[in-house]
This record gives structure tokens, C-alpha cells and sequence, in this order.
């Protein structure tokens, strides 16, 4: 609410006001900013997302991207030896076209008009690109998981196998698109927090992409050397996470926009996100390839991997969340947007 | 005066006298060229007749039915359903306490006229999914509310922060450059109402010409600190978002009026975004074909 007082006479209340529209509620200039803001109000005004159901949706089009590609490169690699596996993915790449699609349809503000998102297709817009990839994307992963779903109640099967392999390549190929698009729609803003770093962050949520998909299907494998590869997926997709976490800190501190990590949601991000997310599995990784090493049985780190892929996943929707929340307060602080719109942040001119 | 204009001596005209423009900011109003607003800060008096002529003319709902205690700026700032904002800045001695000998020049008031920009290479636009953000012929840039289905794209979008979603409607609004009005051969209603001249409209290159003679005669006349912002290679223009067909002259740095200094055009951020994600997602799978691939044995 605005931090000033509100005639409230008749029964509608008052109408929305530009303060609620453009999130003003710190009045004092913050650390990162010594110069002059316009009575503390904000500069940018912050998306108007919802970010629960943008984040969620973020993290749902990663994994089921992301399960997409392992899927198509479990078969593959493997054929029929993967098969469990390859059905897991395929069926777990259909999240994103039905409950993804959900979430982004509820978030518009006139949600009746969701299909005006088909009338234009734009290169300088990451929404439009993404609208097109997830189009796709659903084509072709429905397709896949329909041939699968005929393959296995032994309807025609001559047609059934080659189909899904068929249509699973380009599902995989515009799942890497899927998970990593959603970088490039927050980093093409004006938001400080997101526009800070693209690079960095198309590579964290690629990464994390990659690492929620093979965590969760690793969860759902049974005991063995699949699993096992499938975690060694993971944890390769958490170094790279990790290395993408420190180069966009580090952007953030050269480009003077950390002061919008450093509140309550910032260190969601960095306890949850980086800390649950990434360290705690990578951690758990390492001590159980130590239990094996040291010889103790396999059954005493049963609950380990589990517990680590379970990690993986929370960690990857709440740095989807916690990126969200961070940027908007980014936005919201004239401090934070006046020092990242200085003319030493400028790119090299070209 | 305009010689035309002895030729509607009545008050109670019949219609809208054609091309009013002419007579009004002196320019004829035609599809293909580039029009804006010059806002000269200077002559501002802070009336607040833009934000009401822009109230009454796009019907916009009233909002901010209170005060905010900072200065005589009650609007707060650009959203949905106010297009024009009169900021307010005191400037006052040490302290907060106001001089006793003011500079000849507004009495430590800075008074500002804020709207949308109207980019050259505007993010809103470059940002919407549905289209419903178009240059229109006069070189402006409106949204179509047909079409908007309120994603809220162009709003984090925006450098300046004007673009807003209406609650009350579910749609993106901001300010048309009168769009309808210059269909019609009128001026905007702001620049219309202005009694000082502050807001002109006019042909972005025009303006342009004219504000750069207004900043070499306020240099004269001993006011050093007078600048433009938005115009080709100042402030406000930088970042590749070309220049502002809506821009300024100020005498303060630009966040004192909560002006950026140096804006960036988002779109240039898609490629490097896109490409260093796909680099790590096909490394990573890369990696995935061969951890997925290798015998058991080597896994083990």
C-alpha cells in the first residue's frame, strides 16, 4: 500500500493508484545509489507478473524441455534397455504444453485474448520467440508421448516406435530452446536485476533446466547404472549451474545492482536456490561416491539420492522465484535502477 | 497569428476547423513524417493543465485521490490512467533551508512535464508478443487496445517506466500522442493546453532545431546547466534506443526528475542471452550422450 494517506470515502475505495502500479514503497535511496532519486519513488516499474505462476511455468518448460532432450538421447544411446527411461521423459516433456501452458494463460491479464499471442512472430521479442517454441515444442512432444502411449497398448507398433523417435528429436531440439528462453524474456527488460547479466542467467536457468530434468528422472529410476548416470547428468548440469551462479554475483557486484540481492528474497535465492539447489546435491553426490569408495554397502545411501534429487528440484523452481523477486525489486528501487543506468554500464557501442 | 485564423472569427465553431494543427503549433499534420514533444522544462510553471486536457480528452479514470506530501506532485507518476505527470523538484539551500538569494532563474523550482517518449527504437513495442504495440504513421507509438491481452511485457520492458496495466481493464495503456487527434489534424491536447509553451508539438526534426536554439540562448542568459535529454547522442538517447521523439530540456541531472542517464535498448540483449544458454544446454546434452552412452563398466 502507499506509504501516504488514502481518501477511502464511498463504498468502491479508491481506485488504483500509479503508486501501486509502480511498486513505490522504499522512500529512502539505498547503498548503491549517492545522487539525487525523485523523492525516493521508483524509477522502473516492475513486471507485472505473477511470480509464483511465472516461475513455476519457467520451471516446468525447463524440465519438460530438458526431459525432452534426455529422452531422445537415452534412446539413442541405449534403445531398448532405456525404455522406462525414454517413457519417463517422454511423458514428463508434456508438463510444460498442458500445465505450463496453463499457468502462462493465467497470468495474462485478459486471459480470453491468450490466442493473440499466434497473430505475430518477432526476433526482438523473447516472448514471441518463446510463444513459438512452446507451439512447437507441444507438437511435438504430445506427438511423441501419443506414439509412446500407442506403442505400449500395442496399438499399431510397426508405427508406434519409429513415430515418438521420430518426432522426439525435434521436441529435444526446441526443449533446449524451451529451457533457456525464459533468460533471454527476463533479460530483454529494463530490469536491473535481470538485465545485469544475460549471459549468466541464460546459463543458470539452462543449467538448472538440465539438472531438474535428469533429477527427476533419475528419482523415478530404479536402483542401478542408469540412475547412476543419470545423477552424474545432474551433477555436471549443477557445476555448470554453480559457474553461471558465480559469474552472474560477480556481474552484479561490477555493475553495482547486488544491493537487490542482498533482501529477503535475494537470500531465498542464494540459501535456496544455490544452497539447496546446487551445493547441498553436489555435496551429497561427493559423500556418497566417497560410501562407495570406502567400500560400505549400498543400501546405508539409499535416502541420499532422493533426498539430493528432491533438492535439485525445489532448488531449480525457487531460482526461477527468487530471480523473479529479486528483479522486481530491482525495478522498484531508484537506488539500484539509477546506478545500473549509468553511462559506465552502457555496452561497448558498436 | 496564423493568417488562417481570421478565417473562424466565431467562437461556436460548426466542426473541427481543418488542419487546426496549423494554427495552433503552426504544422500540418501528415501520415510519414516524425512528430513529438519538445518539453522545455524552463518555462514550466507546473499548472498541471497537460495532465487535466489529457484526462478529459482520453477519458482517462481518475486515480491518487490523495496527497503525497512530495511537493505539489499529487499524480505520483506516468501509469495506466495518468498519460501526462507534472513532476515537482525544490532545490534549497543547505539543510533544507530555502536560500535567502536565489540564482535569477525559477527560484529553485523545477517543474517537468513527464510522458511517454515515444522511442525512436521503443523496447514496448520491440517487447510485445501480440502486436498490439505498432509505430503508427506519425512515427508514434500506441497500443492497440483490440488487441493487448495484458502480458505485461512491455511494462518491465519500458526504460522510463510508463507503460502500465490497467486493473480495471487488463490491458497496457500509455500515452497515444493523441493519435486520434492527429488523424483529425489537431494538436495533442496537452501541448494544445500548455499556456507557457513548455510542451510543443511539432516535427521531431523541427523541434529538435528549435530546442538546440533554446539551449544556446538559456547559455547565454547565464543558465550553464541547461541540456537536452532524449535528443541524437544525449542523455536519455543512448543505448541504440535512438532518440526520443518526445524529449526535454533540463537543468538538473536526469535522476532528479527520475530520468534515467543512460537507457539501453533490451532487445540487444536477446542474441547474447539466447546464445549462451543454448551453448550450455548443448554442452551439457553433449555431455549427457556420452555419461548416458558409456558400458557400465566405466561407471561403475
Amino acid at each position: 500500500m502507499a506509504d501516504y494517506p488514502v481518501v477511502t470515502e464511498g463504498s468502491d475505495g479508491p481506485l488504483p493508484r500509479p503508486d501501486r502500479a509502480s511498486g513505490a514503497t522504499a522512500p529512502a535511496p539505498g547503498p548503491a545509489w549517492d545522487g539525487p532519486t525523485y523523492y525516493g519513488r521508483a524509477q522502473l516499474k516492475p513486471a507485472p507478473f505473477e511470480n509464483g505462476v511465472v516461475g513455476g511455468y519457467i520451471f516446468l518448460a525447463g524440465l519438460s524441455g530438458s526431459s525432452a532432450i534426455l529422452g531422445a538421447l537415452a534412446d539413442a544411446t541405449r534403445g531398448t534397455e532405456a525404455g522406462p527411461l525414454v517413457r519417463r521423459a517422454r511423458y514428463t516433456a508434456l508438463l510444460a504444453p498442458t500445465l505450463g501452458s496453463a499457468l502462462l494463460i493465467y497470468d495474462l491479464h485478459t486471459p480470453t485474448r491468450f490466442i493473440n499471442m499466434l497473430r505475430v512472430a518477432k526476433a526482438t521479442s523473447p516472448m514471441s520467440i518463446g510463444t513459438w517454441i512452446l507451439m512447437g515444442f507441444s507438437g511435438c512432444a504430445i506427438l511423441t508421448a501419443a506414439a509412446q502411449f500407442a506403442g505400449d497398448r500395442g496399438l499399431a507398433p510397426r508405427v508406434a516406435g519409429p513415430l515418438a523417435r521420430f518426432a522426439g528429436w525435434p521436441a529435444a531440439l526446441l526443449g533446449a530452446g524451451l529451457s533457456t528462453y525464459t533468460a533471454a524474456l527476463l533479460s530483454a527488460t529494463s530490469t536491473p536485476l535481470w538485465a545485469a547479466a544475460p549471459r549468466a542467467l541464460a546459463v543458470r536457468f539452462g543449467a538448472s533446466s538440465v539438472a531438474s530434468g535428469a533429477a527427476a528422472l533419475a528419482l523415478a529410476e530404479p536402483p542401478g547404472p542408469m540412475r547412476r548416470r543419470l545423477e552424474t547428468v545432474t551433477a555436471a548440469a549443477l557445476a555448470v549451474e554453480l559457474a553461471g551462479d558465480a559469474s552472474a554475483a560477480l556481474t552484479y557486484r561490477r555493475k553495482g545492482v547486488a544491493a537487490a540481492t542482498d533482501g529477503p528474497a535475494g537470500w531465498a535465492g542464494k540459501a535456496g536456490a544455490v544452497g539447496l539447489g546446487v551445493v547441498l546435491p553436489l555435496g551429497l553426490y561427493a559423500a556418497r561416491r566417497w560410501l562407495d569408495r570406502t567400500g560400505r554397502a549400498p543400501e546405508e545411501s539409499r535416502a541420499l539420492p532422493v533426498v539430493a534429487g528432491l533438492a535439485v528440484l525445489a532448488g531449480s523452481a525457487l531460482l526461477r522465484i527468487s530471480v523473479m523477486e529479486t528483479g522486481d525489486e530491482s525495478a522498484a528501487r531508484p537506488d539500484v535502477s539509477f546506478r545500473f543506468s549509468q553511462p559506465g554500464n552502457l555496452p561497448p557501442s558498436g | 497569428m496564423h493568417p488562417r485564423a481570421s478565417d473562424f472569427p466565431q467562437s461556436d465553431l460548426p466542426g473541427v476547423i481543418p488542419h487546426e494543427a496549423e494554427l495552433t503549433a503552426g504544422v500540418r499534420i501528415e501520415p510519414g513524417r516524425s512528430y513529438g514533444f519538445f518539453t522545455d522544462t524552463t518555462v514550466c510553471i507546473g499548472c498541471k493543465a497537460c495532465e487535466v486536457a489529457c484526462k478529459e480528452w482520453n477519458n482517462l479514470p481518475a486515480d491518487n485521490l490523495g496527497l503525497t506530501g512530495h511537493s505539489f506532485d499529487n499524480t505520483g507518476a506516468l501509469s495506466a490512467n495518468s498519460w501526462r505527470h507534472v513532476a515537482f523538484i525544490e532545490r534549497s539551500g543547505c539543510g533544507g533551508v530555502r536560500d535567502t538569494v536565489e540564482a535569477p532563474f525559477q527560484s529553485g523550482w523545477l517543474m517537468m512535464s513527464d510522458v511517454c517518449k515515444h522511442c525512436h527504437n521503443a523496447p514496448c513495442l520491440e517487447a510485445c508478443p501480440t502486436g498490439a504495440l505498432f509505430k503508427t504513421e506519425f512515427d508514434t507509438v500506441v497500443v492497440q487496445q483490440d488487441i493487448c491481452n495484458g502480458c505485461g511485457y512491455c511494462v518491465p520492458a519500458c526504460p522510463f517506466g510508463v507503460v502500465d496495466v490497467s486493473t480495471l481493464d487488463g490491458k497496457a495503456h500509455k500515452c497515444t500522442l493523441c493519435y486520434d487527434r492527429l488523424k483529425g489534424g489537431l494538436e495533442p491536447a496537452c501541448a494544445k493546453a500548455c499556456p507557457t509553451d513548455s510542451i510543443q508539438f511539432g516535427e521531431f526534426p523541427v523541434l529538435h532545431a528549435r530546442a538546440e536554439e533554446r539551449v544556446a540562448a538559456l547559455h547565454a542568459r547565464g543558465v550553464p546547466g541547461a541540456y537536452l535529454y532524449g535528443t541524437p547522442g544525449a542523455p536519455g538517447a543512448t543505448g541504440d534506443l535512438g532518440h526520443l521523439n518526445a524529449f526535454f530540456l533540463l537543468t538538473e541531472r536526469p535522476e532528479a526528475y527520475n530520468l534515467p542517464a543512460a537507457p539501453t535498448r533490451p532487445a540487444n540483449r536477446v542474441a547474447p542471452s539466447l546464445t549462451a544458454g543454448l551453448a550450455a544446454v548443448a554442452g551439457l546434452a553433449l555431455a549427457a550422450a556420452f555419461l548416458l552412452g558409456a558400458s557400465d563398466r566405466e561407471r561403475a
